[in-house]
């Protein structure tokens, strides 16, 4: 389970706090996909950093004994200076590999995005960005029991998201799913739960087909 | 994955790594990145010890002015160059801070390491160039030396951390730190020790507790020279409570770094 205790987080504007969410008590199991909906700007990708100890709430907490991966999205998480390769490196030490050669390999057969491999990170396009941290995940032998995703796919190309679709589903068993994604047709390939964002708070649904209803039902006009 | 690894050990790996990541990006982005850090303090002196010979002084207080300028321009480097590294310590790692396993801190003891470590190599390679050269480069008392360096090591991290703070709310600060390093220059005696201005023009630099370190360093180096001016006391009070200033500065918005 992961646990939300009076969970607040505001953003500072011009025209003073905005609130993304506010006093938040909920706890979403960990043994479900879960696929996180809402329009632009609600807070997705917020809950979902938050989630993964790259943001921090205002005031509460989040808290869970399962382990939790980082957020893996397109923003943050790669170093622009250094290449895919030190990049690599570098998230391996964190995570206490004193020898990285083997993971680096992987990486590298599973970007495929060649001698790029070794091209500062600022460099890249968003699709050769989203190889990296979809395969930095995938290079470790991880044992993540929820990946934080957030759009991930998005900008692969037909090939990379057949690649990494088929990991995903290796990994089905052992590993969970918390996604964000705006297409539909990819969270139902993924997901059998629902979490809404609805008035800076979370609404969490056992079926996915109930939270695209309602989300569809207070947002799509 | 490794499994329960505890804090200290993640703390560990989380510098070691950025350690190698720094030391990439700032020496082996060229390789004359690690020539440059020895060759610029090396140049920094020679020019100055040349000005000095070509007023006519080829000696200050007794002692040669290559190693005057040179016991005093090397803490002061340190100050400035550790002050300025830190400065910008969380917002070089920024986008390293996304993994959970990165805290604020772990760029800043990261940037205070490289820093000591590059000090204390170039201060034993320049010395024993000069010792090559047929200079006597051994410290009358090696334990004060070194007191003053930690001291002034103290007082750059102590400002270091709150200017890393200030940035986090105003990014102008860079600017700043790096208009006012040339004007400390000349008030930390750099170029100058107090027994050679007049008495009544003290009160112009003994307010600076750099000065104060820099004389003291001198004096711990050659027992000839005595410092007129130089106080333990007013340095390690600057440097203690400094450094515990920006430590709580740091501390109160560690938070910040990560949200902000």
């Amino acid at each position: 389970m992961i646990h939300f205790e009076n969970l607040n987080k505001y953003y500072a504007t011009k025209k003073g706090r905005f609130y993304v969410f506010k006093d938040v008590n909920i706890s979403l199991p960990t043994d479900r996909n879960i696929a996180v909906l809402g329009p632009n700007g609600v807070g997705k990708s917020t809950l979902i950093r938050m989630m993964g100890g790259a943001d921090m709430p205002n005031r509460g907490r989040i808290h869970s004994k399962k382990k939790i991966s980082w957020p893996l999205g397109l923003q943050g998480g790669l170093q622009g200076s250094l290449s895919a390769r030190e990049n690599v490196r570098f998230v391996a030490r964190i995570h206490g590999y004193k020898n990285t050669k083997v993971i680096e390999q992987q990486v590298e057969d599973f970007a495929e995005i060649g001698q790029f491999f070794d091209e500062p990170v600022k460099n890249y396009s968003s699709g050769m960005r989203s190889r990296i941290t979809f395969g930095l995940t995938m290079g470790f032998d991880f044992d993540f029991d929820v990946l934080l995703i957030d759009e991930l796919g998005a900008v692969g190309d037909a090939n990379f998201r057949k690649k990494s679709e088929k990991l995903l589903l290796e990994k089905y068993e052992k590993t969970k799913l918390i996604m964000v994604n705006h297409s539909m047709p990819a969270l139902k390939k993924f997901c059998d739960a629902g979490l809404l964002i609805h008035q800076q708070n979370l609404v969490f649904f056992e079926k996915l087909d109930d939270a695209i209803k309602e989300y569809q039902d207070i947002y799509v006009r | 994955m490794k499994k329960n690894r505890n804090s200290l050990t993640i703390m560990c790996d989380t510098v070691h790594a950025l350690m190698m990541r720094e030391i990439k990006t700032r020496f082996g982005a060229n390789r004359l990145g690690y020539f440059w850090a020895i060759a610029e303090p090396v140049a920094g002196v020679s020019v100055m010890a040349l000005m000095f010979t070509l007023i006519g002084r080829s000696s200050v207080a007794n002692i040669p002015v290559a190693l005057f300028i040179l016991t005093a321009l090397l803490p002061f480097k340190l100050f400035t160059k550790l002050m300025t590294q830190l400065t910008s310590a969380v917002n070089a790692n920024k986008a390293l801070l996304a993994y959970r396993q990165v805290s604020a801190i772990d760029p800043v003891i990261t940037r205070i390491i490289i820093e000591l470590a590059t000090y204390l190599i170039v201060y034993c390679l320049i010395f024993s160039f000069l010792a090559w050269l047929g200079f006597n480069v051994l410290p009358d008392d090696l334990l004060k030396v070194l007191a003053a360096s930690v001291l002034v090591a103290l007082l750059a991290t102590g400002l270091g951390l709150m200017l890393c703070t200030a940035n986090s709310y105003w990014k102008d600060v860079n600017k700043l730190v790096g208009m006012i390093t040339l004007p400390m220059m000349i008030m930390s005696g750099v170029m100058f020790s107090a027994t050679m201005i007049p008495p009544q023009y003290w009160y112009l630099v003994d307010w600076n507790p750099i000065f104060h370190a820099t004389e003291l360093s001198r004096a711990a180096y050659f027992s000839s020279y005595v410092t007129p001016l130089g106080s333990w006391f007013y340095l390690a009070m600057n440097a203690l409570v400094i450094f515990s200033l920006g430590l709580t500065s740091f501390y109160v918005n560690r938070l910040r770094f990560i949200t902000a």
